[in-house]
């Protein structure tokens, strides 16, 4: 089955994030997909994240599905105007590419490349009606292109309840045809739950995956906390971690119990580890998936 | 208002040559305002050059360096500006462009040139408006995302504030800002999908 028919079956998804090489050895990035291989659904493919210099997403989206995987390419609307943004479309669709995920990239000032012109002539919100369009057939100005295609795309979206612009948007991303929705890593299962009550309760129905993000150590979780908008950590957990014997042993505890929670809560669940995938088998095991 | 920083003189004195005679023409609106480009910091950059044994002929501060009539319209102001070899203007890129527009000799433009801000309350504002040719500000009640977001994000906040701050830099995130001044407002102008930019104008 694929990606997407998983996601309309109601099947509880798995997806993982596997990041391209940032040179052109492959092989490293290759492996680390290979610890997934049976548990995954689907791979993510980061598109020069963190604006840190990557091997492109639609290169190592290619190459994972030659290699047998089924690749979610990511595309930010940072380093493409409407002409590239729907030009890679018709690429990545041309090269096997049936899933996309649309965000609008993080600035690239946070990256190795500071100086470079930042695009965002499309916000995420356009990126996905642009999209949409070009399935129909018509690009975004509305000439003809020879159509129509199909493809799954998606968006991403932080789980914060009283965030109201930030549901405001979603939305609209749930308008302009995302047909699932990749969320911030959740600590706090307690405002996530809140935060699916709220979107329900508006009607937005469309399969959620929970962002995962194994913990290592507690300054990890406190650091989180404190820099990344969209995280919140709590302070139970930051207690469990500092009083752990074994502070990796007590992360892999704790995100499991996160995961088991969301199996009753979201759609499926998104892991974004640190570093790469090799725990990820111990911990979808110490979750019940295995 | 245009928002300028001056250039290092490291910098302006690399492109010019020492035996070649300067002029120097400021800019009385913007750059004034800025300190780049007013009366003290020509005097300062003709010290400045003097003391390092250039040959500055003579000044001129224009009302604004963006709107020059004619070559002839600055000579009367200084006739020396005739013996000149260099221009270094004082003021925006667009004033240097246009001063370079009535002269025939090398223009060297002596600031960086930012945005287009503002100046309100005493403050500066960066980046207030950046003349996409499209104007959407009165969807969000005057205030401007195209501009004051760095990613233009038209539909509602990406998800990198953090209180109220924007992920970039240190200003305000103006999707916060909005959220403010519309709050407790039903109906938003801006709840459906706003469209994507004309930027054949810009
Ligand atoms: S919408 Fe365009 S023209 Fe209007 S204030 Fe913003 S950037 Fe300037
Ligand atoms: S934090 Fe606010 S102002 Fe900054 S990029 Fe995101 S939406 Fe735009």
């Amino acid at each position: 089955m694929k990606f997407r028919e998983k996601l309309q079956s109601g099947k509880f998804v798995i997806t993982c994030e596997v990041p391209p090489p940032k040179g052109t050895d492959t092989s490293y990035s290759i492996e680390n997909a290979s610890f997934i291989r049976e548990l995954a659904d689907a791979v993510n493919v980061t598109d020069n994240q963190c604006a840190q210099l990557h091997m492109s997403s639609i290169a190592f989206s290619t190459l994972l599905k030659q290699n047998g995987y089924e690749p979610i390419m990511q595309m930010t609307c940072r380093d493409r105007n409407r002409i590239g943004i729907q030009s890679d479309v018709l690429g990545a669709y041309g090269l096997g590419i049936r899933n996309i995920l649309i965000m609008s990239g993080d600035y690239p000032t946070f990256g190795n490349q500071p100086g470079a012109k930042p695009v965002y002539d499309l916000d995420s919100v356009h990126a996905l009606n642009a999209i949409s369009l070009l399935k129909k057939g018509t690009s975004l100005s509305g000439s003809n292109i020879a159509g129509p295609f199909d493809m799954c795309v998606g968006a991403v979206c932080n789980p914060v309840p009283e965030k109201k612009f930030q549901i405001m948007k979603l939305e609209k991303k749930v308008k302009a045809g995302a047909e699932f929705i990749q969320t911030q890593a959740v600590f706090d299962v307690d405002m996530f739950s809140e935060f699916m009550d709220l979107i329900r309760d508006r009607g937005i129905d469309i399969p959620i995956l929970s962002g995962i993000v194994p913990l290592r150590s507690v300054e990890m979780a406190r650091y989180m906390n404190q820099n990344i908008p969209g995280i919140s950590v709590p302070p139970e957990i930051i207690k469990r971690m500092e009083y752990a014997d074994d502070q990796i042993e007590e992360g892999i505890e704790i995100t499991a119990e996160i995961i088991k929670c969301m199996k009753n809560i979201s759609n499926g669940i998104h892991i974004m580890p640190i570093k790469s995938h090799r725990c990820t088998k111990n911990l979808l095991r110490r979750s019940n998936f295995l | 208002m245009i928002l300028t920083e001056s250039k290092p003189l490291g910098e302006i004195i690399s492109k010019i040559d020492k035996k070649s005679n300067v002029f120097i023409i400021g800019c009385n609106v913007c750059a004034a305002k800025m300190g780049t480009g007013g009366e003290p910091e020509i005097k300062a950059l003709t010290d400045a050059l003097t003391e390092l044994g250039y040959n500055v002929g003579g000044s001129i501060l224009p009302t604004a360096a963006c709107s020059i009539r004619s070559y002839e319209s600055l000579v009367e102001r200084n006739e020396n500006i005739q013996n000149a070899d260099v221009v270094l203007v004082m003021s925006c890129g667009s004033g240097s462009s246009v001063v370079a527009t009535v002269l025939d000799i090398p223009v060297v433009c002596t600031t960086n040139t930012l945005s287009l801000g503002g100046l309100s309350k005493g403050d500066i504002h960066t980046r207030i408006c950046i003349m996409c040719g499209d104007c959407t500000s009165s969807i969000y009640g005057g205030l401007c995302p195209t501009a004051e977001c760095p990613k233009s994000q038209l539909n509602g906040p990406c998800g990198g504030s953090k209180d109220g701050k924007c992920e970039v830099g240190n200003k305000d995130c103006i999707w916060e800002l909005i959220e403010k001044r519309f709050s407790g407002q039903e109906n938003l102008p801006f709840e459906h999908y706003i469209t994507h930019k004309d930027h054949r104008n810009d």
